[in-house]
């Protein structure tokens, strides 16, 4: 089977995980390298010096935070935690801006716009877009708010508002559409392989339940249609016990192919049942004894084990006595009658279990093993 | 061995009349049996019977409780039932029963069981001896590869005689090697007077020591190593193999 052993899930997590990890990284270069040189070039002319370092302090915990959150938890993350954080971010932003130099919203001095729309990006990236939505617009009013109370806002700066929003929020929001599309994208198309391995396997298991079905046809087709021709044009006699005895053998093994499409809990004494049911109705006494918890036995092995039980069932005289026992590794099966031992004839030579039987004041004790492969070491 | 003068007194507690009855009529051919007492439920005291029989399924409910009462006023009990789940017999023989007899065993070995726990020896049946043998609960006692062997094919075949030739050893062997079997089960569980009873006359018999007893059950000298597998391959059993395999 084909069946690949990750689900669409887990190829949309690695997605997701790569989209993330871009984050942090982008993030990162944007604070401590941009925003660092930034502040150290302008530092003589900071409105606040302590506010600046205040506002670069707060986003740099806000991005180990959001980083270590979103590396650990993806998108699995406290909803509550991320809008904290990216509130946080905000207001450090607005600390930012109040230190800048006058006038400066916008200017060499200012950096906090970019970097805290990072973390918007950061915090709210598994979250619906219109969070992001709403943060970068809070991010982007205090800028324009600031700009208007100093009087720098004037047709010139707003022209850049616009320019550096596309830039920055712009970018930011493109950045998660597109995350957001690539794992839905690869989820999908996971999605598609599975379901088509499912197809495959799916075909499989169709053609070898035809192959088994057209077994069990041939089977009938072989033993089945001799007799009843046999019976037909009258080359076999019905008065015949031979005659009888093969029929009865044919008859239980019809019946044991019926059982074998059954569905049930334990197939093995299931089709053990269905072969004592048509020696019952010749009137044979039939006990049947099993104990301990059988293992799984293959069709195959079954039907070797059974067909010892059907085989002495249809000659037995008037009663037989079925046993079996398993645990984990065996399954012993024993059937005791009052049949002749030759009826086992065609069996010994072809039966791929052991065999061991023991006549004894015209009882027959068969016992049948068979053992659970055991794994090849080595 | 009960003597013509003293036969064994049997007493049958079964709620269905029609089952009393019917081993009544089993005990009946045996004059060395007497059924002295019959009743639809297990009395407050018993002093004068050998041997009870008794149905499992009294009043809709599973006698073990009883049997362990029973047991406890050294009371010999063959329980006698329809049930024959592992846990159920299982259940019986820790309550302290020398033997558990499904219905279907009846005829064959209802009277050797009688005798037999007449005598104080426990008396395995064919179905018991396939529990027994299939039993996998951790608490079970560790059986011999041979007792197992027993065991398995007691519960398989027709006869101890012919266990015993497939075995290439005495019908007395077989039964021993059974016997000593049950006793292992005789010395875990729950502690019951009819269990030590068991266990003394097995002394008695030259079954087992005192000092094993004593000490628990040591393995039998051949087998050093003792298996929880059915049974491995046995030395005398014809074997055929496939052809071409």
């Amino acid at each position: 089977m084909s069946s690949p052993a990750t689900g669409g899930d887990s190829v949309a997590a690695r997605y997701a995980s790569a989209a993330q990890v871009a984050a942090v990284v982008i993030l990162l270069i944007c604070h401590v390298c941009y925003d660092v040189i930034i502040i150290a070039r302008s530092w003589s002319q900071y409105e606040s010096r302590l506010g600046t370092v205040t506002a670069w302090v707060i986003v740099a915990g806000v991005q180990v935070a959001g980083s270590v959150l979103l590396l650990r938890r993806g998108a699995g993350a406290s909803v509550l935690a991320c809008r904290l954080l990216a509130a946080l971010a905000v207001g450090a932003s607005l600390v930012a801006i109040l230190s800048y130099p006058p006038g400066q919203v916008l200017g060499d001095a200012s950096w906090a716009w970019n970097t805290v729309g990072w973390c918007g990006v950061l915090l709210l990236m598994h979250r619906p877009l219109w969070e992001l939505i709403v943060m970068q617009g809070a991010n982007t009013a205090i800028s324009v708010v600031a700009m208007a109370a100093d009087g720098s806002m004037d047709r010139v700066t707003a022209g850049r508002v616009v320019l550096v929003t596309f830039a920055t929020a712009g970018a930011q929001l493109l950045f998660v559409v597109v995350a957001h599309h690539l794992t839905r994208v690869a989820r999908r198309a996971a999605e598609l392989t599975l379901a088509r391995a499912e197809n495959e396997s799916r075909a499989a298991a169709e053609e070898a339940v035809h192959s088994e079905r057209q077994r069990r046809y041939r089977e009938i087709g072989e033993r089945v249609a001799p007799l009843l021709r046999g019976l037909g044009d009258s080359t076999l006699d019905p008065a015949d016990p031979q005659v009888w005895r093969l029929a009865g053998v044919e008859a239980a093994r019809l019946r044991r192919l019926f059982a074998e499409t059954d569905d049930s809990s334990d197939p093995m004494l299931h089709e053990l049942r269905a072969c004592t049911d048509l020696a019952e109705r010749r009137g044979v006494d039939v006990t049947f004894f099993h104990y301990g918890a059988l293992p799984q036995v293959p069709a195959a092995a079954r039907r070797s084990l059974t067909e010892v039980v059907l085989l002495v069932l249809a000659s037995a005289a008037s009663r037989a006595r079925i046993t079996v026992v398993g645990d984990a590794a065996e399954v012993v099966v024993s059937v005791t009658a009052d049949a002749p031992a030759e009826v086992l004839d065609d069996l010994r030579s072809s039966l791929p279990v052991s065999v061991v039987d023991d006549q004894e004041a015209k009882q027959l004790w068969v016992e049948v093993r068979w053992r659970v492969p055991q794994p090849l070491s080595g | 061995m009960a003597s013509a003068a003293a036969p064994v007194r049997v007493s049958i507690i079964d709620d269905h009349p029609v089952v009393i009855e019917g081993i009544r009529a089993w005990l009946n051919v045996e004059p060395r049996i007497k059924v002295s007492h019959v009743g639809t439920n297990v009395p407050a005291s018993m002093s004068n019977v050998d041997v009870i029989i008794l149905d499992l399924h009294l009043d809709r409910r599973l006698a073990i409780d009883d049997i362990a009462t029973l047991a406890g006023a050294g009371q010999r009990v063959i329980v006698f039932s329809q049930f024959t789940e592992e846990e159920i017999v299982l259940a019986a023989l820790d309550a302290g029963a020398y033997a558990f007899l499904a219905k279907s065993e009846g005829p064959d070995h209802l009277l050797t069981t009688v005798f037999a726990v007449a005598e104080g020896r426990p008396y395995v049946t064919p179905m018991a001896a396939g529990i027994l043998v299939s039993d996998q609960r951790p608490e079970a006692p560790v059986l011999s590869e041979r007792e197992r062997t027993a065991l398995l094919w007691w519960f398989q075949s027709m006869s101890k005689a012919s266990v015993a030739s497939r075995m290439g050893i005495s019908p007395h062997t077989v039964d021993m090697y059974i016997r000593r079997a049950r006793l292992k089960y005789a010395q875990v569980g729950r502690a019951a007077p009819t269990k030590t009873d068991m266990l003394m006359r097995a002394i008695e018999d030259g079954l087992l020591t005192r000092d094993e007893v004593a000490e628990g059950f040591p393995l039998p000298a051949p087998a050093t190593t003792a298996s929880r597998a059915i049974r491995p391959a046995v030395a005398g059993s014809v074997e055929v193999k496939p052809a071409g395999a």
